[in-house]
């Protein structure tokens, strides 16, 4: 019993003398410390240029780590057997011969779209830049949806690009590191992307759901015209995403007794965490404030020209001519705020501007829903419960 | 009484945070455990003059860097569960294994819902109970290496 303590005594005894300030000091300072970074990290912007560089540090430790599972895909690849890497060639090569005849067709079709814009004194459409980039790893934040690509400021990727794969957007860059950039999925709760649903034209913002991968189409009334099964493509209003990208299929609609609002969710289109390659695209924009301040003035006058020029009885309009008027609207960008952007229908255009626009969004089913008519105004009802009763009035 | 090297200390908080650095996706990633915070409370354990609040809040920033979070907030929970840890470690050389395997479970959890916290004062979402795995994860890792003969205690009551 002796010995035990003695041996005790000789292990604590140091311990008592060279601790130093008290554990409750440390404590006090470095919690302090931690909150100071938080709010500097997270309210100003100083941090930024740190974080880069220490990244580049990071840098070599992020190769080690990754070298296991680099040589592990290196070794898989080399054994892969001769049959499978015969089969994929011939696939290849099918699918490179379909894709240029289409190609072919695209260019031509490409030639004259601009002939047409120039025709209409329309503006051109947005110059694309992409380039290929792979996945590093997943974000390692449980709470986020994001992915480490291998691209980075030194490659000229810019942060809001916008990252695409084969099937469709699966994100937008939010971080760029020298050699790397972080991507934020759309299944991100803090990601947001306007979209358009490709059957009738209808224009909305998709937020992502965050826990379960999963997209919500928010505000929007439950008589809204949108079934299961609804393909969703980007609007290409943002300036960011090119338009017409696949974003998404709507799965579920819930209407709920005690909600104005439909509960819808969708399924993101592209493998958001199948593929190792992705495409990063940015826009070249010349001077996005004027397109926006712009944009907004036209929603402005648009809005309250449609209360006066809106007829709802215009419904023989061909499907198709939806695509027509967007590009005639013009809006290249959109405020950020929801709200303009739903309250900013395709229908809704200055009489001056084209006589057909008035055609309502919704070419292609208007004998079933005829309220649907005015889908796109009922957003507004959550902004100004004033005018609900509008577009009855109109009917 | 540990000879425990500095260096020793250091090389194994880094190859504790390459264990982070693995591309780890999906239900690995669910389930992968906190290594460097186990490795921290082990050096603490086992030499508390030579790791103390300061190394874990420095190695938190590092964390901080790699999950590209904002810049805090491993620290913060590091320092917590450190303190937590610092306090009790007179009396934890002497608890047996399985109390010493609660106690670790413990902080692993007060360590992640330091992190809870702050991330839900950040507007996230609150993940659900899967969200503590790496906890239990955690502990299984410790005891594995307590199993391979790694021990917080002196020698002679190995």
């Amino acid at each position: 019993m002796a010995g035990y303590h003695q041996n005790l005594d000789q292990q604590q005894a140091p311990a008592f003398f060279a601790r130093g300030p008290s554990p409750l000091a440390r404590l006090a300072f470095f919690a302090a410390l931690s909150l100071t970074l938080m709010a500097t990290d997270s309210r100003l912007q100083y941090l930024g240029s740190l974080r880069e560089q220490l990244m580049v540090v990071l840098q070599p430790l992020q190769l080690i780590a990754n070298a296991p599972s680099m040589l592990y895909d290196s070794t898989n690849e080399y054994f892969s057997t001769h049959h499978r890497l015969l089969n994929e060639n011939q696939y290849l090569r099918k699918q490179a011969l379909v894709q240029a005849i289409s190609l072919q067709k695209m260019k031509a079709l490409t030639l004259e779209n601009t002939n047409l814009r120039q025709l209409l004194a329309a503006n051109q459409s947005l110059e694309e830049f992409s380039q290929l980039g792979e996945i590093l790893h997943v974000g390692r934040d449980p709470f986020t949806k994001k992915i480490i690509v291998n691209r980075g400021s030194n490659q000229q990727v810019v942060d809001g690009a916008a990252v695409v794969d084969a099937k469709g957007v699966i994100g937008q860059v939010t971080r760029t590191y020298p050699a790397s950039s972080e991507v934020t999925l759309i299944t991100d709760k803090s990601l947001t992307i306007p979209i358009q649903i490709e059957r009738n034209g209808l224009r909305a913002i998709a937020f992502g759901h965050g826990r379960d991968n999963t997209l919500d189409l928010p505000f929007l009334p439950a008589n809204v015209d949108i079934k299961p099964g609804d393909k969703l493509v980007t609007s290409g209003i943002d300036g960011v995403y090119p338009k017409g990208l696949a974003v998404a299929t709507v799965v579920d609609i819930q209407t709920n007794a005690d909600s104005p609002f439909a509960r819808i969710v969708c399924v993101p289109t592209g493998g958001i965490e199948n593929h190792k390659q992705v495409l990063i695209v940015s826009i070249s924009q010349p001077d996005s404030v004027a397109n926006t301040s712009a944009a907004s003035l036209q929603t402005g006058n648009s809005d309250a020209a449609a209360k006066t020029t809106t007829k709802p009885d215009a419904t023989q309009a061909p499907a198709g001519t939806a695509q027509v008027q967007i590009n005639q609207v013009q809006i290249n960008q959109v405020p950020t705020n929801p709200a303009p952007l739903n309250k900013a229908p395709v229908n809704k255009v200055p009489a001056t501007n084209a006589p057909a626009t008035q055609a309502p969004a919704t070419p292609v089913a208007p004998v079933k829903v005829p309220a649907t008519t005015n889908q796109n105004k009922k957003p507004a009802v959550a902004a100004e419960p004033s005018t609900t009763h509008k577009p009855h009035a109109q009917d | 009484m540990h000879k425990t090297k500095l260096q020793t200390i250091y090389f194994s908080l880094l190859v504790a945070f390459l264990c982070v650095l693995l591309p780890w996706s999906g239900t690995a990633l669910k389930l992968r455990p906190d290594f460097v915070l186990l490795v921290i409370i082990f050096w603490i354990l086992r030499a508390p003059n030579k790791c103390n609040i300061g190394t874990a809040w420095f190695i938190g920033l590092w964390v901080d860097l790699a999950t590209g979070g904002v810049f805090g907030q491993y620290a913060l929970a590091y320092t917590i569960t450190t303190f937590v840890a610092v306090i009790y470690q007179r009396r934890l050389v002497l608890f047996s294994n399985t109390q010493q395997l609660v106690y670790v479970l413990l902080l692993l959890i007060i360590s992640q819902l330091t992190l809870l916290t702050v991330k839900i004062f950040s507007g996230n979402d609150v993940l659900g109970w899967t969200y503590f795995l790496p906890s239990i994860t955690g502990v299984i890792l410790w005891q594995a290496a307590v199993a391979l003969g790694l021990n917080t205690s002196r020698p002679s009551r190995k």
